[in-house]
């Protein structure tokens, strides 16, 4: 029962690091937008389509008999015809200070679980800092595969506000956990709901950052010159976020679909019910709605696009009210917060 | 949900060849001037089986539900919609006239949700129909250009145009496409396993309503407050708390009975989470039936007692002390443990009444509290940790008229003063063991100790295990619907200018939600590259790129042509 508090002290320390690195991280990919090397506006530097299929297969596929094809890479956005886009000094910085503040993140939730033995999710702090060492993974394999990196100023800054919020909010210290909690559900239906949540932080960044690359284009297609042209330049296109946002939200919403069922399952066993419409129940369930109707509205037309989007953002703010509002103040089954 | 409506949707890699047809054609209003029933009826189902409708439910069952979570419900809590009622006297009824106090219950409610099933249903069900009718149907003509396709690579060979098309077919059949040949062309398609997990999915859902409902139709549950050392049966008299479904009669219910031998609970004492519970645990024998054998558990909150399907859980406890009281005759009218109510829950102050409607000559009745460690704070009573270590209690003794007959139903945790008068003695502390005696020779009250309750739930839910296995049905319909992806690959050989012959590789995905298409298509044509040349052993095929036609980003009409003609088939 006993918590060792050095370790669970070190994991505060570990946090309170995370959170400072990603600031700087933030602020070098802030100073890249600022005083980077312009990109030069090649041609297919602004492509929304995944060049692979040209470049690779189409034009230079001269070794299609004997070897793999170039195309093998992955899509890739921003990405001039010659190969890898070289990246600038302050962006490479920032990629690095990345790496390293998930590592101090990634230290600081471990610690904070062997610190209390047992799944470092029992409580709304230990939630958030779980859930944004999520976000940050997510959006590290997302770059490292698209190699979008200049979203990583929205990233970043998300992340910080949550993990600060986390720190000074909502701070609770380690402890042992209710019965209610003492389950090995804890950690299958807390970890869904974690890493679903992580990536649907994700995909809310993304289509934000969408809306504005969709409002500079029809700007653009107006005719007018934008203010913001430096930066959106270096953004992935608008048609490129859009497949982005959706490929992240397909990946959250079986995870968070299971999350569901796990939860069932443990209601069951917990509250003699699998579902019983307790507020955070239902706020899933809104949440779980709301997604899917992006889904379907994705592919239904004259809701594509920035509908699409308002709506994929509107899930992701229910899923923020279940977790701030819902969890914390509304009285219910739920309530573990820790705030009491 | 996934894309029911229009298959080949969902976004992924080919941009340009990734069909979004949207709706098919939207409903139109019958002609105006003969607008019969049927037609009526006909452009209803349309619009209500149309993705614009659905998404409309969608969304209203989203924002249906907002209210059952912010508001009171009957269903969760039954106490608070009555605080609600006090604090908003006026508002409170006119929510209810909306059904607002029981959200998922109400009939508007299960209207959003009864269309969208229908919808779903209305949609779903011909598609499966439709899968199933095109098991065996093959893939459509490949399209003439396919340098239009969004992947695409052309090759010269000196194998003829058959012994192309072949060499495609061979290697294309080894990766288990699905192949229709025709004259000088060849379409594959793959990946039908994505419209069938779609469907899955979809039919799962109604799968989930369904066992809900089994559930609420076969189904009961019941509660039933149990006192240390106490039995009761699983039977509708037994049971405290009892809501059976529409079809369950009182001899379904499981014959088991249960005795709570003893209720531990351990709590933190010290640092910062003190006073919280850390073990909670009942010990009680049971017997499945009458007159079988006794066995015993140990019911915690994650572990539920199982009998016969029917399931016991632990949802609540507290204490009961025990008190003896003597009526002015000198008789022993009550003796018994009086389960009170936890009013803290960070420390066990619990409130109760005794009821002692044998005392003579008038009627005794105590209201007060349990304090398991009783303190004094500057000459307050208080209770400072949810265990037993102090235990005492303080109690205010009332005679007169308990109005037990007067036909009107009374909780047992509260005491009707209206008949009754307070006793005049001076407020008490009572360890076990002590007395008070009541004024004027009315009697004595003596807390002789305490016990501890739990309060148990009974339930029985057919319902569960289909539910459960619908949901893990439509998991792993969702899970293929988004990895499995739908494409074609088509090859059209023919003799060019330079006497050598011409293979055009084309690729399409109809669906490719998790991306990597384009890959796949640089491996397969790769493939079918090696294919040629391995058959012809002489040179090499050369994929010409210089004669590629350029690409038709402005006119992308043929292949959505194409694609949407074999949708319809």
């Amino acid at each position: 029962m006993s918590d060792n508090l050095g370790l669970a002290q070190l994991s505060d320390h570990l946090l309170i690091t995370a959170v400072v690195i990603y600031s700087l991280a933030m602020l070098a990919y802030a100073g890249d937008f600022a005083y980077g090397r312009r990109v030069k506006p090649a041609a297919s530097a602004k492509t929304s389509r995944p060049v692979a299929e040209l470049a690779g297969v189409r034009a230079g596929s001269v070794a299609a008999s004997a070897e793999p094809p170039a195309a093998a890479t992955p899509a890739a956005v921003n990405q001039p015809a010659d190969g890898r886009e070289r990246l600038g000094p302050l962006i490479r910085g920032a990629i690095a200070l990345t790496y390293a503040g998930l590592a101090v993140h990634l230290a600081g939730v471990i610690t904070r679980g062997l610190a209390v033995h047992r799944v470092p999710w029992g409580d709304m702090y230990e939630f958030v800092t779980a859930l944004t060492c999520v976000t940050v993974v997510f959006f590290v394999a997302l770059m490292m595969r698209y190699r979008a990196w200049h979203l990583g100023v929205f990233v970043m800054g998300a992340v910080v506000v949550a993990l600060g919020l986390a720190q000074t909010v909502i701070y609770t210290p380690a402890g042992p956990l209710v019965p209610a909690l003492q389950s090995y559900w804890l950690a299958i239906h807390v970890a869904a709901m974690t890493l679903s949540v992580g990536i649907f932080f994700v995909a809310a960044v993304l289509g934000v950052v969408y809306l504005f690359a969709e409002r500079y284009n029809r700007r653009v297609a107006a005719g007018r010159s934008p203010a913001d042209h430096g930066i959106m330049r270096r953004l992935p296109g608008a048609e490129e976020l859009d497949r982005l946002t959706y490929r992240t939200v397909i990946f959250g919403f079986p995870i968070w679909t299971f999350g569901i069922i796990a939860g069932a399952i443990w209601a069951d066993q917990a509250w003699g019910r699998y579902w019983g419409w307790d507020p955070v129940e239902t706020w899933a369930f809104i949440t779980w709605v709301v997604y899917a109707c992006f889904l379907h509205a994705r592919a239904t037309a004259g809701w594509r696009g920035r509908r699409a989007a308002y709506i994929q953002l509107i899930g992701f703010a229910a899923l923020l009210f279940n977790i701030l509002v819902v969890q914390t103040f509304i009285t219910g089954l739920h309530s573990y917060a820790g705030l009491g | 949900m996934t894309d029911v409506r229009t298959p080949e949707a969902g976004g992924g890699g080919a941009a340009p060849g990734e069909f979004v047809p949207g709706d098919p054609a939207p409903p139109k209003l019958p002609a105006a001037g003969r607008f019969g029933v049927t037609a009526w009826a006909r452009w209803g189902w349309r619009q209500l089986t149309s993705m614009r409708i659905a998404l409309v439910l969608l969304f209203l069952l989203a924002l249906g539900s907002v209210p059952g979570s912010l508001l009171p419900q009957e269903g969760i809590d039954p106490a608070a919609v009555q605080q609600y009622y006090t604090a908003h006297p006026a508002l409170a009824p006119f929510l209810n006239a909306f059904g607002l106090f029981n959200v998922f219950a109400a009939p508007w409610f299960a209207a959003i949700y009864l269309l969208l099933f229908v919808s779903l249903a209305g949609c779903v069900l011909p598609r499966a129909y439709r899968l199933a009718r095109s098991a065996r149907a093959l893939p459509p003509a490949a399209p003439r250009l396919l340098s239009r396709l969004p992947n695409s690579v052309r090759y010269e060979t000196t194998m003829t145009p058959a012994e192309a098309s072949a060499a495609a077919e061979a290697f294309l059949a080894r990766r288990r496409f699905r192949l229709h040949r025709g004259d000088g062309w060849l379409s594959a398609e793959k990946g039908y396993r994505r419209e069938f997990g779609n469907l899955l999915f979809h039919i799962a859902l109604i799968g989930v309503l369904v066992s809900v409902s089994l559930g609420g139709l076969l189904g009961y549950k019941a509660d039933r407050v149990v006192v240390e050392g106490s039995s009761f049966a699983d039977t509708v008299t037994d049971l405290d708390a009892y809501h059976p479904g529409h079809l369950v009669s009182p001899s379904d219910l499981a014959p088991f009975s249960l005795t709570l031998d003893k209720f531990t609970a351990s709590y933190i004492l010290s640092g910062p989470d003190r006073d919280q519970p850390s073990v909670f645990g009942a010990h009680v024998s049971y017997t499945a039936q009458p007159g079988g054998p006794v066995r015993s558990y140990d019911i915690q909150v994650n572990h539920p007692l199982s009998v016969d399907s029917t399931k016991v859980y632990l949802i609540g406890h507290g204490y009961a002390p025990v008190f003896r009281v003597t009526d002015g005759r000198g008789k022993v009218v009550y003796d018994q443990a009086t389960p009170f109510l936890p009013a803290e829950t960070s420390t066990y102050l619990s409130e109760g009444v005794v009821k002692v409607p044998d005392a003579q000559p008038e009627q005794l009745g105590f209201a007060g509290v349990f304090l398991p460690t009783a303190v004094d704070v500057d000459g307050q009573l208080q209770s400072a940790f949810p265990a037993p270590y102090q235990p005492a209690v303080s109690m205010i003794p009332y005679s007169g008229n308990l109005g037990l007959n007067s036909g009107v139903p009374q909780s047992v945790y509260q005491l009707d003063t209206s008949g009754m008068h307070r006793l005049d003695t001076p407020v008490q502390v009572l360890t076990p063991g002590q007395s008070m005696k009541l004024p004027n020779g009315a009697g004595t009250l003596t807390f002789t100790g305490y016990k501890q309750w739990i309060s148990l739930q009974v339930t029985y839910d057919p319902g569960q295990v289909p539910a459960l296995i619908s949901g893990i049905v439509a998991l792993a319909g969702l899970l293929l619907s988004f990895l499995v992806r739908r494409r074609r690959i088509f090859v059209r050989a023919y003799p060019g200018e330079s006497g050598r012959t011409v293979v055009d590789v084309g690729g399409l995905a109809r669906s490719d939600v998790g991306g990597g298409f384009e890959t796949e298509f640089a491996e397969l044509a790769a493939g079918l590259g090696a294919a040629f040349h391995g058959t012809s052993r002489s040179d090499r095929p050369v994929p010409v790129t210089a004669t590629t036609p350029p690409r038709g980003d402005d006119d992308p009409a043929p292949t959505t042509e194409e694609t949407r003609s074999a949708e319809t088939e």
